[in-house]
Protein backbone atom coordinates (compact mmCIF):
# COMPACT_ATOMS: atom_id res chain seq x y z
CA UNK A 1 0.00 0.00 0.00
CA UNK A 2 1.21 3.21 -0.56
CA UNK A 3 1.15 6.47 1.76
CA UNK A 4 -1.35 8.56 0.42
CA UNK A 5 -0.09 12.63 -0.50
CA UNK A 6 -0.90 13.93 3.20
CA UNK A 7 -3.95 16.30 2.37
CA UNK A 8 -4.41 19.97 1.21
CA UNK A 9 -7.59 21.35 2.17
CA UNK A 10 -10.53 22.41 0.68
CA UNK A 11 -13.65 23.97 1.46
CA UNK A 12 -16.30 22.66 -0.45
CA UNK A 13 -19.86 24.20 0.72
CA UNK A 14 -17.91 27.28 2.62
CA UNK A 15 -18.57 24.70 5.60
CA UNK A 16 -16.71 21.58 5.99
CA UNK A 17 -12.83 21.49 5.33
CA UNK A 18 -12.10 18.44 3.78
CA UNK A 19 -8.71 16.66 3.85
CA UNK A 20 -8.60 14.03 1.46
CA UNK A 21 -5.89 13.37 -0.84
CA UNK A 22 -7.46 12.89 -4.05
CA UNK A 23 -7.72 9.61 -5.99
CA UNK A 24 -7.66 7.67 -2.72
CA UNK A 25 -10.94 6.12 -1.78
CA UNK A 26 -11.21 6.56 2.13
CA UNK A 27 -11.90 2.79 3.94
CA UNK A 28 -14.45 2.64 6.57
CA UNK A 29 -11.92 2.76 9.71
CA UNK A 30 -8.29 3.70 9.71
CA UNK A 31 -5.71 0.98 9.74
CA UNK A 32 -4.65 -0.06 12.71
CA UNK A 33 -6.58 2.25 15.21
CA UNK A 34 -7.51 1.14 18.03
CA UNK A 35 -10.12 3.47 19.26
CA UNK A 36 -13.21 4.74 17.33
CA UNK A 37 -13.18 8.42 18.66
CA UNK A 38 -10.05 9.99 19.48
CA UNK A 39 -9.43 13.99 20.44
CA UNK A 40 -6.88 16.13 18.90
CA UNK A 41 -6.83 19.76 19.65
CA UNK A 42 -10.28 20.84 20.13
CA UNK A 43 -11.31 18.16 17.28
CA UNK A 44 -12.89 15.00 17.96
CA UNK A 45 -11.96 12.51 15.21
CA UNK A 46 -14.25 9.28 14.70
CA UNK A 47 -12.35 6.48 12.46
CA UNK A 48 -14.36 7.08 9.67
CA UNK A 49 -12.65 10.49 8.76
CA UNK A 50 -15.14 12.81 10.47
CA UNK A 51 -13.93 15.75 12.95
CA UNK A 52 -16.34 17.66 14.77
CA UNK A 53 -14.30 20.64 16.75
CA UNK A 54 -17.20 21.66 19.57
CA UNK A 55 -15.58 24.69 20.46
CA UNK A 56 -15.97 26.63 16.83
CA UNK A 57 -18.61 24.54 15.62
CA UNK A 58 -16.76 23.36 12.45
CA UNK A 59 -16.54 19.97 11.39
CA UNK A 60 -13.99 18.15 8.58
CA UNK A 61 -13.00 14.98 6.82
CA UNK A 62 -9.84 13.54 6.73
CA UNK A 63 -8.02 10.90 5.03
CA UNK A 64 -6.91 7.73 6.71
CA UNK A 65 -2.99 8.65 6.68
CA UNK A 66 -3.79 12.10 8.10
CA UNK A 67 -6.08 10.35 10.87
CA UNK A 68 -3.04 8.27 11.79
CA UNK A 69 -0.60 11.29 11.79
CA UNK A 70 -3.36 13.12 14.08
CA UNK A 71 -3.85 10.65 16.27
CA UNK A 72 -0.11 10.30 16.73
CA UNK A 73 0.01 13.94 17.47
CA UNK A 74 -2.72 13.55 19.83
CA UNK A 75 -0.74 10.85 21.68
CA UNK A 76 2.45 13.08 22.30
CA UNK A 77 4.09 10.77 19.83
CA UNK A 78 7.38 12.35 18.31
CA UNK A 79 7.73 13.32 14.67
CA UNK A 80 10.60 11.15 14.49
CA UNK A 81 8.03 8.08 15.38
CA UNK A 82 5.23 9.50 13.72
CA UNK A 83 7.61 8.92 10.20
CA UNK A 84 8.22 5.51 11.29
CA UNK A 85 5.11 4.73 12.43
CA UNK A 86 3.60 5.95 8.14
CA UNK A 87 6.71 4.11 6.71
CA UNK A 88 6.32 0.99 8.47
CA UNK A 89 2.89 1.01 7.29
CA UNK A 90 3.01 2.38 4.12
CA UNK A 91 5.79 1.44 1.26
CA UNK A 92 7.20 4.86 1.19
CA UNK A 93 10.36 6.22 1.59
CA UNK A 94 11.38 7.97 4.29
CA UNK A 95 12.13 11.66 2.64
CA UNK A 96 8.75 11.42 0.84
CA UNK A 97 6.83 10.92 4.39
CA UNK A 98 8.76 13.63 5.98
CA UNK A 99 8.20 15.88 3.14
CA UNK A 100 4.24 15.12 3.47
CA UNK A 101 4.00 15.45 7.06
CA UNK A 102 5.77 18.75 7.31
CA UNK A 103 3.51 19.88 4.64
CA UNK A 104 0.30 18.44 6.55
CA UNK A 105 1.51 19.55 9.75
CA UNK A 106 1.77 23.60 8.39
CA UNK A 107 -1.69 22.91 7.07
CA UNK A 108 -3.08 22.35 10.61
CA UNK A 109 -1.33 25.15 12.16
CA UNK A 110 -2.82 27.25 8.86
CA UNK A 111 -6.20 26.40 9.68
CA UNK A 112 -5.63 26.39 13.54
CA UNK A 113 -5.78 22.72 14.33
CA UNK A 114 -2.80 22.84 16.16
CA UNK A 115 -0.46 25.13 18.38
CA UNK A 116 2.12 26.04 16.27
CA UNK A 117 4.60 24.70 18.86
CA UNK A 118 3.23 21.10 18.27
CA UNK B 1 -53.73 37.51 39.32
CA UNK B 2 -55.30 34.49 37.89
CA UNK B 3 -55.07 31.30 40.11
CA UNK B 4 -54.12 29.73 37.08
CA UNK B 5 -51.07 32.41 35.26
CA UNK B 6 -52.33 33.71 31.47
CA UNK B 7 -49.26 35.05 29.32
CA UNK B 8 -49.22 37.09 26.66
CA UNK B 9 -46.69 36.81 23.75
CA UNK B 10 -46.34 39.44 20.74
CA UNK B 11 -44.14 38.58 17.20
CA UNK B 12 -45.95 35.63 15.79
CA UNK B 13 -44.90 35.97 12.55
CA UNK B 14 -42.50 32.94 11.03
CA UNK B 15 -42.08 34.47 7.78
CA UNK B 16 -38.86 35.37 5.65
CA UNK B 17 -37.67 37.09 9.21
CA UNK B 18 -38.96 34.84 11.71
CA UNK B 19 -40.17 36.70 14.76
CA UNK B 20 -39.73 34.85 17.85
CA UNK B 21 -43.10 34.75 19.70
CA UNK B 22 -44.08 31.53 18.14
CA UNK B 23 -40.92 29.40 19.05
CA UNK B 24 -41.55 31.52 23.05
CA UNK B 25 -45.19 29.52 23.01
CA UNK B 26 -43.96 26.31 21.61
CA UNK B 27 -41.22 26.09 24.62
CA UNK B 28 -43.52 27.19 26.86
CA UNK B 29 -45.99 24.67 26.38
CA UNK B 30 -43.34 21.68 26.30
CA UNK B 31 -43.24 22.55 29.96
CA UNK B 32 -46.81 23.89 31.08
CA UNK B 33 -48.99 22.43 28.15
CA UNK B 34 -52.00 23.59 29.72
CA UNK B 35 -51.04 27.41 30.01
CA UNK B 36 -53.17 29.73 28.52
CA UNK B 37 -51.46 32.28 26.05
CA UNK B 38 -52.77 35.46 24.51
CA UNK B 39 -51.43 36.16 20.95
CA UNK B 40 -51.04 39.92 20.58
CA UNK B 41 -50.47 40.29 16.74
CA UNK B 42 -50.10 43.78 15.13
CA UNK B 43 -51.35 41.93 11.37
CA UNK B 44 -54.17 39.65 10.67
CA UNK B 45 -52.07 37.10 8.92
CA UNK B 46 -49.17 36.65 11.50
CA UNK B 47 -48.33 33.07 10.44
CA UNK B 48 -48.25 31.53 14.20
CA UNK B 49 -52.17 32.40 14.80
CA UNK B 50 -52.46 29.88 11.96
CA UNK B 51 -50.08 26.83 13.44
CA UNK B 52 -51.59 23.64 14.49
CA UNK B 53 -49.29 23.48 17.89
CA UNK B 54 -47.72 27.42 18.35
CA UNK B 55 -50.97 29.14 18.20
CA UNK B 56 -52.07 31.14 21.30
CA UNK B 57 -55.79 30.25 22.24
CA UNK B 58 -56.60 33.80 22.07
CA UNK B 59 -55.68 36.42 20.09
CA UNK B 60 -56.35 40.41 19.77
CA UNK B 61 -54.56 43.21 17.22
CA UNK B 62 -52.31 45.80 18.56
CA UNK B 63 -51.98 49.20 18.03
CA UNK B 64 -48.76 49.95 15.72
CA UNK B 65 -45.70 51.47 18.00
CA UNK B 66 -46.01 54.44 15.65
CA UNK B 67 -49.63 55.22 16.65
CA UNK B 68 -47.61 56.16 20.06
CA UNK B 69 -47.39 55.33 23.62
CA UNK B 70 -50.65 56.18 24.80
CA UNK B 71 -52.56 53.79 22.31
CA UNK B 72 -49.94 51.30 22.89
CA UNK B 73 -51.13 51.36 26.73
CA UNK B 74 -54.88 52.13 26.20
CA UNK B 75 -54.51 48.87 23.63
CA UNK B 76 -53.26 46.60 26.07
CA UNK B 77 -55.67 47.91 28.56
CA UNK B 78 -58.70 47.06 26.49
CA UNK B 79 -57.46 43.86 25.43
CA UNK B 80 -56.93 42.86 29.46
CA UNK B 81 -60.75 43.84 30.15
CA UNK B 82 -61.59 40.99 27.96
CA UNK B 83 -58.28 38.74 28.88
CA UNK B 84 -56.76 39.49 31.99
CA UNK B 85 -53.27 38.30 31.28
CA UNK B 86 -50.52 38.30 34.07
CA UNK B 87 -46.80 37.89 32.13
CA UNK B 88 -46.27 39.82 29.20
CA UNK B 89 -42.87 38.21 26.73
CA UNK B 90 -42.48 41.25 24.19
CA UNK B 91 -40.79 39.65 21.48
CA UNK B 92 -40.10 42.34 19.17
CA UNK B 93 -37.44 45.57 19.61
CA UNK B 94 -39.61 48.22 18.79
CA UNK B 95 -42.05 47.20 22.04
CA UNK B 96 -39.31 46.82 24.31
CA UNK B 97 -38.72 50.89 24.90
CA UNK B 98 -41.87 51.57 25.69
CA UNK B 99 -42.11 48.76 28.09
CA UNK B 100 -38.65 49.72 30.00
CA UNK B 101 -39.21 53.38 29.69
CA UNK B 102 -42.26 52.92 32.32
CA UNK B 103 -41.52 49.55 34.39
CA UNK B 104 -44.53 51.11 37.00
CA UNK B 105 -46.96 51.29 34.33
CA UNK B 106 -46.92 47.59 34.14
CA UNK B 107 -46.64 47.36 37.68
CA UNK B 108 -49.59 49.21 38.59
CA UNK B 109 -51.63 47.05 36.31
CA UNK B 110 -50.44 44.19 37.66
CA UNK B 111 -48.57 42.39 34.41
CA UNK B 112 -45.24 40.86 35.30
CA UNK B 113 -42.60 41.21 32.89
CA UNK B 114 -38.75 39.89 33.15
CA UNK B 115 -37.59 42.87 31.59
CA UNK B 116 -34.09 44.99 31.88
CA UNK B 117 -34.14 48.44 33.44
CA UNK B 118 -33.55 51.34 31.34
CA UNK B 119 -30.44 52.08 32.05
CA UNK B 120 -29.08 48.51 30.52
CA UNK B 121 -31.65 48.82 27.85
CA UNK B 122 -29.82 51.74 26.76
CA UNK B 123 -26.43 50.71 26.80
CA UNK B 124 -26.45 47.98 24.86
CA UNK B 125 -28.38 49.99 22.04
CA UNK B 126 -26.18 49.62 18.68
CA UNK B 127 -25.38 53.05 18.63
CA UNK B 128 -23.74 52.84 22.20
CA UNK B 129 -22.43 49.30 22.06
CA UNK B 130 -18.37 50.46 21.73
CA UNK B 131 -18.77 52.01 25.02
CA UNK B 132 -19.57 48.68 26.55
CA UNK B 133 -17.42 47.00 24.46
CA UNK B 134 -14.82 49.41 25.71
CA UNK B 135 -15.60 48.97 29.57
CA UNK B 136 -15.76 45.08 28.97
CA UNK B 137 -12.24 44.45 26.67
CA UNK B 138 -14.67 42.84 23.91
CA UNK B 139 -14.01 43.24 20.13
CA UNK B 140 -16.89 45.64 18.36
CA UNK B 141 -17.00 46.47 14.51
CA UNK B 142 -16.50 50.32 14.21
CA UNK B 143 -20.14 51.84 14.05
CA UNK B 144 -21.08 55.21 13.02
CA UNK B 145 -25.07 56.57 13.81
CA UNK B 146 -25.91 58.73 10.39
CA UNK B 147 -29.41 61.12 9.79
CA UNK B 148 -28.60 62.31 6.25
CA UNK B 149 -27.32 61.35 2.74
CA UNK B 150 -23.71 63.35 3.22
CA UNK B 151 -23.18 61.94 6.75
CA UNK B 152 -23.77 58.79 5.58
CA UNK B 153 -21.23 58.61 2.69
CA UNK B 154 -18.12 60.07 5.05
CA UNK B 155 -19.20 57.79 7.30
CA UNK B 156 -18.37 54.52 4.63
CA UNK B 157 -15.30 56.51 3.49
CA UNK B 158 -13.81 56.39 7.17
CA UNK B 159 -14.69 52.53 7.62
CA UNK B 160 -13.48 51.46 3.92
CA UNK B 161 -16.21 51.61 1.87
CA UNK B 162 -16.92 47.91 2.57
CA UNK B 163 -19.36 48.53 5.04
CA UNK B 164 -23.33 46.63 6.28
CA UNK B 165 -25.95 49.78 6.52
CA UNK B 166 -27.63 48.90 9.35
CA UNK B 167 -31.23 49.81 10.53
CA UNK B 168 -32.08 50.81 13.89
CA UNK B 169 -34.13 48.11 15.09
CA UNK B 170 -33.44 44.92 12.58
CA UNK B 171 -32.02 44.36 9.13
CA UNK B 172 -28.20 44.88 7.54
CA UNK B 173 -27.40 45.46 4.23
CA UNK B 174 -24.01 44.80 2.87
CA UNK B 175 -23.44 47.72 1.02
CA UNK B 176 -20.12 48.37 -1.01
CA UNK B 177 -21.21 51.03 -3.84
CA UNK B 178 -22.50 54.44 -3.07
CA UNK B 179 -25.55 53.86 -5.22
CA UNK B 180 -26.60 50.58 -2.96
CA UNK B 181 -25.36 52.66 0.41
CA UNK B 182 -28.12 55.31 -0.41
CA UNK B 183 -30.53 52.72 -1.10
CA UNK B 184 -30.26 50.75 1.91
CA UNK B 185 -30.12 53.80 4.10
CA UNK B 186 -33.32 54.94 2.67
CA UNK B 187 -34.75 51.78 2.75
CA UNK B 188 -33.75 51.45 6.76
CA UNK B 189 -34.91 55.31 7.07
CA UNK B 190 -38.54 54.29 5.94
CA UNK B 191 -38.87 50.85 7.67
CA UNK B 192 -37.46 51.95 11.05
CA UNK B 193 -36.69 55.43 11.24
CA UNK B 194 -33.70 57.71 12.32
CA UNK B 195 -30.73 57.34 12.90
CA UNK B 196 -29.75 54.86 10.31
CA UNK B 197 -26.06 52.57 11.68
CA UNK B 198 -23.38 52.12 9.52
CA UNK B 199 -21.18 49.25 9.94
CA UNK B 200 -17.62 47.86 9.23
CA UNK B 201 -17.47 44.85 7.77
CA UNK B 202 -15.91 41.98 10.01
CA UNK B 203 -15.80 39.09 7.92
CA UNK B 204 -15.70 35.69 9.55
CA UNK B 205 -18.03 32.75 11.50
CA UNK B 206 -21.54 34.04 12.74
CA UNK B 207 -22.24 33.32 16.44
CA UNK B 208 -25.03 33.45 18.47
CA UNK B 209 -25.80 32.72 22.20
CA UNK B 210 -29.04 33.11 23.85
CA UNK B 211 -29.58 33.66 27.37
CA UNK B 212 -31.27 34.74 30.79
CA UNK B 213 -30.04 37.09 32.87
CA UNK B 214 -30.84 37.41 36.69
CA UNK B 215 -30.41 41.01 36.85
CA UNK B 216 -27.92 40.89 39.51
CA UNK B 217 -24.79 39.77 36.61
CA UNK B 218 -25.89 36.18 36.75
CA UNK B 219 -26.68 34.30 33.39
CA UNK B 220 -29.17 31.16 35.06
CA UNK B 221 -28.72 29.48 31.38
CA UNK B 222 -27.21 30.01 27.69
CA UNK B 223 -26.80 28.29 24.76
CA UNK B 224 -24.39 29.02 21.86
CA UNK B 225 -24.64 28.38 18.49
CA UNK B 226 -22.20 29.06 15.29
CA UNK B 227 -24.73 30.29 12.20
CA UNK B 228 -24.74 27.39 9.18
CA UNK B 229 -27.30 28.56 6.78
CA UNK B 230 -28.12 32.12 6.23
CA UNK B 231 -31.18 33.18 4.11
CA UNK B 232 -30.01 35.93 1.82
CA UNK B 233 -30.57 38.95 4.54
CA UNK B 234 -28.31 37.04 6.71
CA UNK B 235 -30.98 35.28 8.82
CA UNK B 236 -29.86 32.13 10.46
CA UNK B 237 -31.66 28.96 9.23
CA UNK B 238 -29.80 26.50 10.67
CA UNK B 239 -27.07 26.88 13.95
CA UNK B 240 -24.66 24.01 15.57
CA UNK B 241 -24.20 24.07 18.57
CA UNK B 242 -20.92 25.22 20.44
CA UNK B 243 -19.29 24.80 23.66
CA UNK B 244 -15.91 27.70 23.82
CA UNK B 245 -14.97 29.05 27.30
CA UNK B 246 -13.78 32.23 25.46
CA UNK B 247 -17.52 32.83 24.02
CA UNK B 248 -18.90 31.90 27.48
CA UNK B 249 -16.75 34.48 29.28
CA UNK B 250 -17.41 36.96 26.77
CA UNK B 251 -21.01 36.61 27.36
CA UNK B 252 -20.63 36.74 31.33
CA UNK B 253 -18.79 39.64 30.95
CA UNK B 254 -21.38 41.82 28.95
CA UNK B 255 -24.12 40.53 31.13
CA UNK B 256 -22.51 41.48 34.24
CA UNK B 257 -21.41 44.74 33.40
CA UNK B 258 -25.43 45.45 31.86
CA UNK B 259 -26.81 43.58 34.98
CA UNK B 260 -29.21 42.57 32.84
CA UNK B 261 -32.43 41.24 33.45
CA UNK B 262 -34.64 38.78 31.04
CA UNK B 263 -33.52 37.19 28.07
CA UNK B 264 -31.05 38.24 25.16
CA UNK B 265 -29.57 37.29 22.27
CA UNK B 266 -25.46 37.82 21.34
CA UNK B 267 -24.14 38.18 18.30
CA UNK B 268 -21.16 38.02 17.53
CA UNK B 269 -18.56 37.34 14.65
CA UNK B 270 -15.59 35.39 14.78
CA UNK B 271 -12.58 36.79 12.46
CA UNK B 272 -11.19 34.04 10.12
CA UNK B 273 -7.83 32.41 11.19
CA UNK B 274 -6.36 30.52 13.85
CA UNK B 275 -6.13 33.63 15.80
CA UNK B 276 -9.62 34.83 15.35
CA UNK B 277 -11.32 36.95 17.92
CA UNK B 278 -14.81 37.51 18.81
CA UNK B 279 -16.50 40.54 18.13
CA UNK B 280 -19.86 41.69 19.32
CA UNK B 281 -22.22 42.74 16.37
CA UNK B 282 -25.53 43.40 18.56
CA UNK B 283 -27.37 42.50 21.46
CA UNK B 284 -31.08 41.96 21.13
CA UNK B 285 -33.24 42.73 24.18
CA UNK B 286 -35.53 39.65 23.24
CA UNK B 287 -35.55 36.02 22.85
CA UNK B 288 -34.15 35.01 19.25
CA UNK B 289 -36.62 33.05 16.61
CA UNK B 290 -34.50 29.91 17.62
CA UNK B 291 -34.94 30.03 21.19
CA UNK B 292 -37.19 27.30 20.89
CA UNK B 293 -34.29 24.80 20.06
CA UNK B 294 -32.02 24.57 23.03
CA UNK B 295 -35.51 24.04 24.92
CA UNK B 296 -35.78 20.68 23.03
CA UNK B 297 -32.35 20.01 25.15
CA UNK B 298 -33.25 20.64 28.23
CA UNK B 299 -32.46 24.27 28.32
CA UNK B 300 -35.86 25.72 28.03
CA UNK B 301 -35.29 29.63 28.33
CA UNK B 302 -38.76 30.83 27.64
CA UNK B 303 -39.97 28.81 30.97
CA UNK B 304 -37.39 30.28 32.71
CA UNK B 305 -38.35 33.63 32.18
CA UNK B 306 -41.90 33.15 32.42
CA UNK B 307 -41.01 31.63 35.81
CA UNK B 308 -38.59 34.16 36.70
CA UNK B 309 -41.67 37.27 36.05
CA UNK B 310 -43.85 35.31 38.56
CA UNK B 311 -40.80 35.24 41.09
CA UNK B 312 -41.31 31.10 40.95
CA UNK B 313 -38.61 28.64 41.76
CA UNK B 314 -37.14 27.66 38.12
CA UNK B 315 -38.91 24.40 37.49
CA UNK B 316 -35.85 22.49 36.54
CA UNK B 317 -31.95 23.45 36.02
CA UNK B 318 -30.64 24.94 32.53
CA UNK B 319 -28.46 23.20 30.99
CA UNK B 320 -25.99 23.76 27.91
CA UNK B 321 -27.04 22.11 25.48
CA UNK B 322 -24.35 19.26 24.04
CA UNK B 323 -21.86 20.91 21.39
CA UNK B 324 -22.85 18.64 17.84
CA UNK B 325 -27.05 19.02 18.15
CA UNK B 326 -27.82 21.53 15.41
CA UNK B 327 -31.42 22.76 14.03
CA UNK B 328 -32.13 23.24 10.49
CA UNK B 329 -35.25 25.78 10.10
CA UNK B 330 -37.90 23.88 8.01
CA UNK B 331 -40.74 26.22 6.22
CA UNK B 332 -44.14 24.42 6.07
CA UNK B 333 -47.58 25.86 4.83
CA UNK B 334 -50.16 26.77 7.44
CA UNK B 335 -54.07 26.36 6.62
CA UNK B 336 -56.43 29.28 8.00
CA UNK B 337 -59.59 29.93 7.93
CA UNK B 338 -61.41 32.81 6.37
CA UNK B 339 -63.67 33.14 9.28
CA UNK B 340 -60.55 33.49 11.72
CA UNK B 341 -59.36 36.22 9.37
CA UNK B 342 -62.29 37.79 9.32
CA UNK B 343 -62.74 37.68 13.42
CA UNK B 344 -59.49 39.84 13.41
CA UNK B 345 -59.83 41.87 11.18
CA UNK B 346 -63.69 42.92 12.29
CA UNK B 347 -63.28 42.86 15.86
CA UNK B 348 -59.06 42.81 16.35
CA UNK B 349 -59.96 39.79 18.60
CA UNK B 350 -60.11 35.38 17.78
CA UNK B 351 -60.38 32.55 19.70
CA UNK B 352 -58.91 29.40 18.64
CA UNK B 353 -61.36 27.26 17.97
CA UNK B 354 -60.90 23.34 17.96
CA UNK B 355 -60.06 22.27 14.44
CA UNK B 356 -62.67 20.46 12.41
CA UNK B 357 -62.10 17.15 11.42
CA UNK B 358 -63.05 16.38 7.88
CA UNK B 359 -63.83 12.92 7.77
CA UNK B 360 -62.47 10.58 4.80
CA UNK B 361 -65.01 9.00 3.40
CA UNK B 362 -64.07 5.51 3.47
CA UNK B 363 -63.59 5.67 7.84
CA UNK B 364 -67.57 5.00 7.45
CA UNK B 365 -66.88 1.94 5.68
CA UNK B 366 -66.17 -1.02 7.82
CA UNK B 367 -63.05 -2.78 7.41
Amino acid sequence: MKLAPLPSLIRPHGQQHELEPAGITAPAAIPGAESSSFHFHTVTWQADGFGFDSTSGEFFTASPTALIVMQALSEGIARQQILDRLTTRFEVARSTAERDLESFLAELVHIGLTPESN
Amino acid sequence: MNASPVIAVTGLHRGENPQPGSAVIRSLRRIYPELRIIGLVYDSLESGLFSEEDAPDAAFTMSYPGAGVEAFWQRLDAIREIEHFDVLIPCLDAEMGPLVDSPEKLRERGIRACLPTAESFKCRDKSKLAELCERTHCRTPQTIAVSDVNSLHQAAAALGGNVFVKGRFYEARHAITPAAREAAYWHMLEQWGAPVLVQENVQGEEYNVVGLGDGTGRILGSCSIRKMLRTSSGKGFGGMIVRDPQLDAIAQSLIEELRWNGPFELEFVKSEGPKGEYCLIEINPRFPAWCDFPSTLNCNLPAAAFELALGWQPREPLRHAIPGKFFIRHAIDMTGDIRDLAALTTTGQFFRQPREIIPHPASSHGL
